[in-house]
């Protein structure tokens, strides 16, 4: 039995024992002293209504990335300021252990060269769900609409981002099975708009670590006392057999070209995953991860598989490793990431001469460093910042007989200078320019100037 | 042992229905009939096999731009002769989300399956010739095989001459969708794909080519990578206008005021108002390009290589493929109605070069991609390295 169920079952007791008790006074007095009670119990229903609430959104919060230190600053360890801890803020109570959270986003995109193709985009607009069954299991859902409109002929899309439930085996460590994000990288579990610097989400995170990145599987997560949390898992990984090379989706983001989002999703190879993250330290987290597997998915021997294909046993393996340091108002972070993909010779030998190869490697890097150079009150602040970027989606290829290899991508490096004006920690506004050393208008590289509203709730 | 060997191979490259052993006549084993009947026309002497030779890989012989029919094998025709291979995998045809019209059979699309497509060549003036169904049908009963016809469609089939008519065109479709022969995925490049042949160095640079959107660009509309575990069609089933030069050879183009103009007419009615589509043609197949005898919607065209040269000097070098007015000034796509010149495709590689500029293919780059092409010829035979259509056709016809 629960602590609030006992402190229930205490309080009515002691109500029927008081309105016993009133038998042997009069009526008035007696009315009067009910009355009281019940606005009492009235009173006591609200509270233990919240402590319900708290409590869901605290097993809500049960991190797969880095807790925040206990004595952090405003800002999270992993996170942007104003944020929570592994999840959007708490979010509202809907019913007994329900709550329902969200977060949106829109963005205005000016490129100063190509004034012509300027875009508004109502980005995404998220409804999250978390319904604690028990103290120790709980469902967990995001819901996601893209681009505003969704229908066969727009552009929009409706997504499940992850859906899965979860199981605390102990105070300290649980499993959890379903649609999951991939510990890996600051941004892909923390990608809420007023989690992150800029407008846009960093690239290195989306090129190369496909944010928003989930598999479906089963992993367990854990932290100890001294500070290191842990995840380990067992998922669902890409598909090399949907690669499209004549897409300049694959260049834009290789892994980002053929995840399967659990969506019918091909699940003949296994990936494994695992990351490390010590948050020992309050405002200091560094920490990294690997994720492997097979992404060929036995395509040749697969229904509907292309029976000639011959990268069934091509292996992905994506590594991180990152670090953010928060000393009173400021805030740093570096990251670098670096993915290969095994076997593609052949693969690519059917694909010569298309454009988008698969890359026999792909990297990047970046550095940010931020200020809360202003605040107003207790809740609004002015946070400029800066971020330097580098990353290469096909840094290089498998090589071709007679010299018919495609030769490595050119390095992209793009410099992000903005502020964010938190107008609460949940409501946020944007404004960056960003400069890039190549531009390409296929992928939308080009210097350009920003503007973006985000909120989470 | 060789051709032994070939097949065995050929049989693994993509799987293939097999046939029935039954003896009792179906569907199929009809068509197979219909489709060499010369009977059937009104010259007594056109089949679908006269045009469609199946030991050319389903394609005409000789190097007519177009075809001559009727009941004196005098009425010429319009357009050149596709082949009927792997257009079991053709589909309906539709707009795309974005607009662009895809799918369809015939050159313009207009009939939506092989049935309807079949109905064309057995009534049009200038191929099979018969006045109506009724001709058609009468000359079904005239058959010898007329009592499997019976067997399968039905024993008073012939009491009405539509039906009878509509049983053969559903015969024809059913053999051309089951019999192997029409697709047997048996090339060099198809052997290249499953691993079992390397292509030579003139091949693979031409691949090369034909894939590089800095060089042919020809991928574009003619996709070289399998889709949903299908070999490659080399076809996006979309329609374009090349502003390929008019063809004198056509008789109907001695009226200046006649136009092929595809997608809007004359032959397709229904997009007679959709400007923005006049002079668009179905995109072909690749395979088996190089064993076409002419090439283009008005067969314009009889080798492959000056076909590719066109391609890549249309824009660069007019003079060598237009005609020249007074002044001297090359009178670009003038297949088209002048005001709708608008209406070539001037913005994909390779059209996209002006006069001075380098093609986007050199000359020993052509010889690469008509290398590449001719590994696109079914029959291919490992052992000897030669590659005939032919090799795929049953030695008696059967379905």
């Amino acid at each position: 039995m629960s602590h609030l169920t006992i402190r229930r079952a205490s309080l009515a007791a002691a109500i029927l024992a008081l309105v016993s008790t009133g038998a042997h006074a009069d009526d008035a007095a007696l009315k009067t002293e009910v009355d009281a009670l019940k606005a009492e119990v009235a009173a006591l229903k609200a509270e233990v209504r919240e402590m319900r609430e708290y409590r869901a959104a605290q097993a809500t919060a049960t991190p797969t990335a880095p807790q925040p230190a206990p004595a952090a600053p405003t800002v999270a360890a992993n996170t942007g300021p104003g944020a929570g801890a592994g999840m959007p803020n708490p979010g509202v109570g809907v019913g007994e252990g329900t709550t329902l959270w969200g977060y949106g986003q829109i963005d205005y995109n000016h490129p100063t060269a190509h004034a012509a193709d300027a875009q508004a985009d109502l980005t995404r607009a998220v409804i999250g769900f978390n319904h604690a069954f028990d103290d120790s299991t709980r469902v967990y859902g995001e819901l996601e609409w893209e681009h505003a409109v969704a229908s066969s002929s727009d552009s929009g899309e409706v997504e499940v981002e992850q859906l899965y439930v979860e199981h605390a085996l102990a105070e300290n460590y649980g499993v959890r099975a379903g649609l999951m994000l991939i510990p890996l990288g600051l941004l892909n579990e923390h990608h809420e708009p007023t989690q992150y610097y800029g407008v846009e989400r960093n690239f290195v995170e989306q090129a190369i670590i496909p944010s928003t990145w989930r598999e479906g599987g089963v992993a367990g997560y854990g932290s100890t006392e001294f500070g290191l949390a842990w995840n380990l898992g067992i998922t669902t990984g890409p598909d090399l057999g949907n690669w499209d090379p004549s897409s300049d989706e694959g260049r834009g983001s290789p892994l980002g070209s053929i995840h399967q989002e659990l969506q019918l999703a091909h699940a003949h190879d296994p990936s494994f995953f695992g990351a490390l993250n010590y948050n020992g330290i309050p405002g200091f987290n560094v920490g990294g991860g690997v994720f492997t597997g097979k992404i060929g998915q036995a395509t040749s021997k697969s229904t509907g598989g292309d029976p000639n294909f011959p990268a069934d046993d091509s292996r992905l393996t994506l590594a991180e490793a990152h670090v953010r340091w928060q000393p009173g108002p400021f805030d740093f972070a570096a990251l670098y990431t670096r993915g290969t993909i095994s076997d593609t010779e052949k693969l690519n030998l059917s694909f010569l001469g298309q454009p988008t190869p698969v890359p026999k490697s792909f990297w990047g890097s970046y550095v940010q460093g931020a200020w809360r150079a202003l605040e107003w009150g207790q809740s609004s602040s002015l946070v400029p910042f800066a971020r330097f970027e580098r990353f290469n989606t096909g840094a290089s290829y498998a090589s071709q007989p007679f010299g018919l290899g495609t030769p490595a991508l050119p390095t992209e490096r793009v410099w992000t200078v903005g502020a964010n004006y938190y107008l609460n920690p949940n409501v946020v506004f944007k404004i960056d320019y960003q400069d890039f050393n190549h531009d390409d208008v296929a992928l939308s590289y080009g210097n350009r100037f920003d503007l973006g509203i985000g909120y989470q709730f | 042992m060789a051709v032994l060997t070939a097949s065995t191979i050929a049989a693994s490259l993509w799987s293939m229905p097999t046939h029935s052993v039954d003896e009792s006549p179906t569907p199929a084993s009809l068509g197979a009939k219909i489709f060499r009947d010369a009977s059937l026309s009104a010259s007594g002497q056109m089949s679908c096999a006269t045009c469609h030779v199946p030991e050319n890989a389903h394609a005409q012989v000789n190097d007519a731009s177009v075809q001559s029919g009727g009941a004196n094998l005098d009425v010429p025709g319009f357009r050149a002769v596709p082949s009927l291979r792997y257009l079991n995998f053709d589909i309906p045809f539709f707009f795309a989300n974005d607009g662009t019209p895809t799918g369809g059979f015939n050159r313009d699309g207009r009939a939506n399956d092989l049935v309807a497509q079949a109905e064309r060549p057995l009534t049009a003036a200038h191929e099979m010739a018969n006045s109506d169904a009724a001709t058609v049908a009468a000359k079904l009963a005239q058959t010898t095989y007329v009592g499997e016809f019976k067997q399968v469609f039905g024993a008073d089939v012939f009491n009405d001459p539509d039906l009878a008519m509509l049983a053969a065109e559903y015969a024809l479709s059913s053999y051309e969708l089951s019999s192997p022969q029409f697709r047997p995925f048996d090339s060099k490049f198809d052997y290249f794909l499953a691993g079992k042949v390397m292509l030579s160095e003139q091949e693979l640079r031409g691949y090369y080519f034909f894939n590089s959107q800095q060089k042919g660009g020809c991928a574009g509309c003619h996709p070289s990578t399998s889709v949903g575990g299908q070999p490659p069609l080399f076809t996006d089933y979309t329609y374009d206008n090349l502003g390929v030069p008019r063809n004198m050879d056509i008789p109907a183009n001695a009226d200046p005021a006649y136009f092929d103009m595809g997608l809007c007419g004359p032959e397709r009615t229904d997009l007679a108002n959709s400007i923005d589509l006049c002079g668009q043609f179905k995109v072909p197949t690749l395979r088996n390009v190089a064993t076409r005898k002419v090439i283009f919607h008005n067969g314009e065209f009889h080798d492959l290589r000056r076909a590719i040269e066109f391609y890549v000097q249309r824009d660069t070098n007019p003079e060598k493929w237009y005609p020249l007015d007074d002044n001297g000034v090359p009178q670009k796509f003038n297949d088209v109605p002048p005001l709708l010149t608008r209406n070539v495709n001037q913005s994909e590689v390779p059209y996209n070069r002006h006069p001075g500029e380098a093609p986007a293919l050199s000359e020993d780059e052509i010889d690469d991609v008509v290398a590449f092409l001719k590994t696109l010829t079914d029959g291919y035979d490992p052992a000897t390295g030669t590659a005939d259509p032919a090799r795929d056709v049953p030695t008696s016809p059967q379905p």
